[in-house]
């Protein structure tokens, strides 16, 4: 990596009025310093350690520099330039066309002249390698000409002020600050540690909110800060703090911070990667950057396959996608329940080289922007990257879009690449499956995912207190162990309302709940069964449509091969058969009193067939997680 | 349990540790010829399978318990239809598995 400028650069630039890509030109690096914009473009002075010339960017490079390509006292190659004269002034500038940026930003500007007369004099052996690990002889010239710069090295000794006032004159307060603390990176913060500064850019800010708890009223907000490394961290305001910062904080805009508390971030609640969160309060400093926007971070993903959002379905943890798009819906309105209010959706299709696919919920300004920007280049198959979505369970699996959630149309990275290219080649071409498909039964809890919240059954048999405020849902696989033959299996039901009847005096069937008497009357199921698995048993209830899968005929029909008796009765026949077959079940835990005592019930929800390449996936995925926790 | 004779789980990339020993292993038919069939292996590898195979129709997935001649050769003593739906990717993994980490767990 480049970690300094070419000697005498300069000289090498004014002597060749031009030079573009297609001719013989000698290697030309130089530090930008002094970079500041004009108008819609940057000037700066071309640093080659000795001599200064002014510079300039075309408008084209612009934005290389607002992404933080190329930042002031970093180096860049020089491919395509320009020189000019000033006519009215006998100085020269050159316009920069092309160039590239070399190695890490310097720390201050490189100065050779100050440090050694004997150097400049024989510039062809000035050489400036910082590598620690450079070629022997190089080390050798290094010591034999004295010359081992370090661009981190201050080499005349000033005094903080002067550095200070040179450097910044009557600069903004905030600047002052940055030069009065040193900057830290966030990744380095944590809850011990007291004076720091950090230079962060708000990447997310929430809205106020007003809470009401048993310690009183307040409102609160918190913001997403990112850093130039790309490091993230949320910080909370309360009340006063709230109120004081809420107007300042803008989003996009940058800003120094100090005097804020670090705490263990509630994973709970967490939206970011950072094991800490930030608390500021009223005494906490927040100025804005103004004159700064030499870094804008790129938003960091930390991308899922499709293939594996079946984990995430219903957590509270937020993912970040990539996909081709594959189909743009137009929008639709959809009344929210809480408030009545109408807010625009849009669903997309994306995939990926899982060859799954998922349908993403984009929701209001999301779904009427960047949303008809999709729907009119639907048929580009654009890459989308998105960052923080909700993984619900409807239709299996499902993606929605949040407040915070930001969408970024064929981004310029390294997976979007390959996706594209793989969608290209071969991904076009194969037909793919909704990761959805599959993952939900066709039983009336068909939105749930059978794929979620699996637990074993001892999850629910050792802890007796669970379900005791309101039912709890699971998923669990098991084996019929037993299933009672002389249990009462079944009610006599209502056909109009499957409530139960009573058998009226003369004949046919009373139903309470129609208010009717009617002829007939039919057989639905309330059956105990025992399910066992690798972690223990449980009894459960199952209703008819349940039991009937389970027993694979219907209660009626049972009924009659149970009255039928005889020597091989196909009663218990039927009941042999159904028990260690394998099912995932939906249940609901919830507790009832029974004789005053508090007892566990586990009612069937939903029973499902195995599918076997499904199972598997989650075994293989259960054994990665376990060796991940182990490592 | 016959562990006289016992087979290894194998993919495509992981015959060439038992050429000359006997490996089982799943492939997606491509084409067959008399005596031999061409195969995909679940990584995706291509592995021709000579013997005589079983009368057809074949199914699209075929498990075949045999020696490895080569890295991508296997000389087949059992052949089973496996039906036309199977999970692959789970079959690659299971065949990682049992050849890696838990080595200890298969014969």
């Amino acid at each position: 990596m480049q970690t300094s400028v070419t000697p005498d650069a300069i000289s090498t630039v004014l002597s060749n009025p031009s030079f573009d890509s297609s001719s013989e030109r000698p290697e030309i690096v130089v530090q930008v310093v002094d970079l500041k914009p004009i108008g819609n473009r940057y000037t700066f002075s071309a640093n080659d350690g000795k001599t200064r010339v002014k510079a300039m960017f075309t408008p084209t490079l612009t934005p290389e520099i607002i992404s933080g390509k190329i930042q002031n006292l970093g180096l860049i190659r020089l491919i395509d330039f320009t020189v000019n004269d000033i006519s009215s002034k006998s100085t020269k500038y050159f316009l920069v066309n092309k160039c590239e940026a070399v190695g890490s930003v310097l720390d201050s500007d490189i100065n050779l002249e100050s440090k050694s007369h004997a150097e400049a004099s024989d510039p062809k052996k000035q050489k400036l390698e910082h590598s620690p690990v450079s070629p022997v002889n190089d080390v050798k010239t290094d010591v034999c000409t004295g010359i081992t710069l370090k661009p981190k090295q201050e080499f005349v000794a000033k005094s903080a002020s002067q550095i200070m006032s040179e450097q910044r004159g009557n600069a903004a307060p905030a600047a002052r600050m940055a030069m009065t603390r040193r900057v830290h990176p966030l990744v380095s913060l944590n809850p011990y540690q007291g004076n720091w500064t950090i230079k962060v850019r708000v990447t997310n800010k929430g809205v106020m909110r007003n809470y009401k708890n048993a310690r009183g009223e307040g409102c609160v907000f918190n913001v997403e800060l990112t850093d130039e490394e790309g490091t993230q961290i949320q910080a909370t305001m309360f009340n006063d703090a709230a109120r004081k910062f809420y107007d300042r904080f803008q989003l996009g805009k940058v800003y120094y911070i100090s005097r804020g508390s670090l705490k263990l971030a509630n994973k709970q609640f967490k939206t970011v990667q950072n094991d800490y969160e930030m608390t500021l309060n009223e005494n906490s400093e927040v100025e804005e950057a103004s004159s700064e926007e030499m870094f804008i971070p790129e938003t960091k993903f930390n991308f899922v396959p499709i293939e594996e959002l079946g984990l995430y379905v219903n957590q509270k943890e937020l993912i970040d996608l990539i996909g081709v798009v594959q189909s743009v819906s137009p929008t639709m309105s959809i009344r929210r329940r809480t408030d009545n209010e109408m807010i625009p959706k849009r669903d997309i299709t994306l995939a990926d080289e899982s060859k799954k696919t998922v349908v993403v919920s984009l929701w209001n300004d999301l779904a009427t922007g960047i949303g008809q920007e999709l729907l009119d280049m639907a048929d580009k198959s654009p890459v989308v990257a998105i960052k923080s979505l909700k993984v619900g369970d409807f239709q299996g699996v499902s993606l929605s879009t949040i407040s915070r959630s930001n969408v970024v149309i064929n981004p310029e990275s390294p997976e979007a690449k390959k996706l594209k290219s793989w969608f290209d080649s071969e991904g076009k071409e194969i037909s793919m499956s909704s990761i959805g498909s599959g993952m939900s039964p066709s039983s009336k809890n068909g939105s749930r995912s059978m794929y979620t919240d699996r637990v074993l059954l001892s999850h629910i048999t050792s802890n007796p207190s669970l379900g005791e405020e309101k039912p709890v849902f699971f998923s669990t696989r098991a084996y019929i162990s037993f299933i009672k033959p002389d249990q009462t299996m079944w009610y006599q039901a209502c056909k109009t309302c499957n409530k139960k009847v009573t058998e009226a005096l003369d004949s046919g069937y009373w139903c309470e709940g129609c208010q009717k008497k009617y002829e007939e009357c039919s057989l639905r199921y309330i059956m105990a069964v025992k399910v066992t698995d690798s972690s223990g048993e449980t009894w459960i209830s199952s209703f008819n449509d349940e039991a009937e899968k389970i027993l694979g005929c219907s209660a009626d029909d049972l009924n009659k091969l149970r009255s039928e008796g005889g020597e091989v009765n196909e009663y218990q026949t039927k009941l042999k058969e159904a028990t260690w077959s394998s099912h995932v079940f939906r249940v609901s835990v919830s507790q009832n009193e029974y004789n005053g005592e508090k007892r566990q019930r586990v009612t069937v929800k939903g029973v499902a067939p195995l599918d076997f390449a499904a199972e598997t996936r989650l075994l293989l995925q259960d054994i990665s997680n376990k060796n991940k926790a182990s490592q | 349990m016959d562990t006289s004779s016992p087979s290894v789980f194998v993919n495509g990339a992981l015959m060439r540790r038992y050429v000359g020993q006997k490996v089982r292993t799943v492939i997606q038919v491509i084409g067959s010829d008399i005596g031999s069939v061409v195969g995909k292996s679940t990584d995706d590898l291509q592995i021709v399978v000579r013997g005589s195979s079983p009368t057809p129709p074949l199914t699209t997935y075929l498990e075949v318990i045999g020696i490895a001649e080569s890295d991508n050769a296997i000389r087949a003593e059992t052949w089973t239809n496996f039906g036309n739906s199977f999970g692959t990717h789970n079959y690659n993994e299971l065949c990682k598995l049992a050849n890696g980490e838990f080595k200890h767990l298969f014969i």
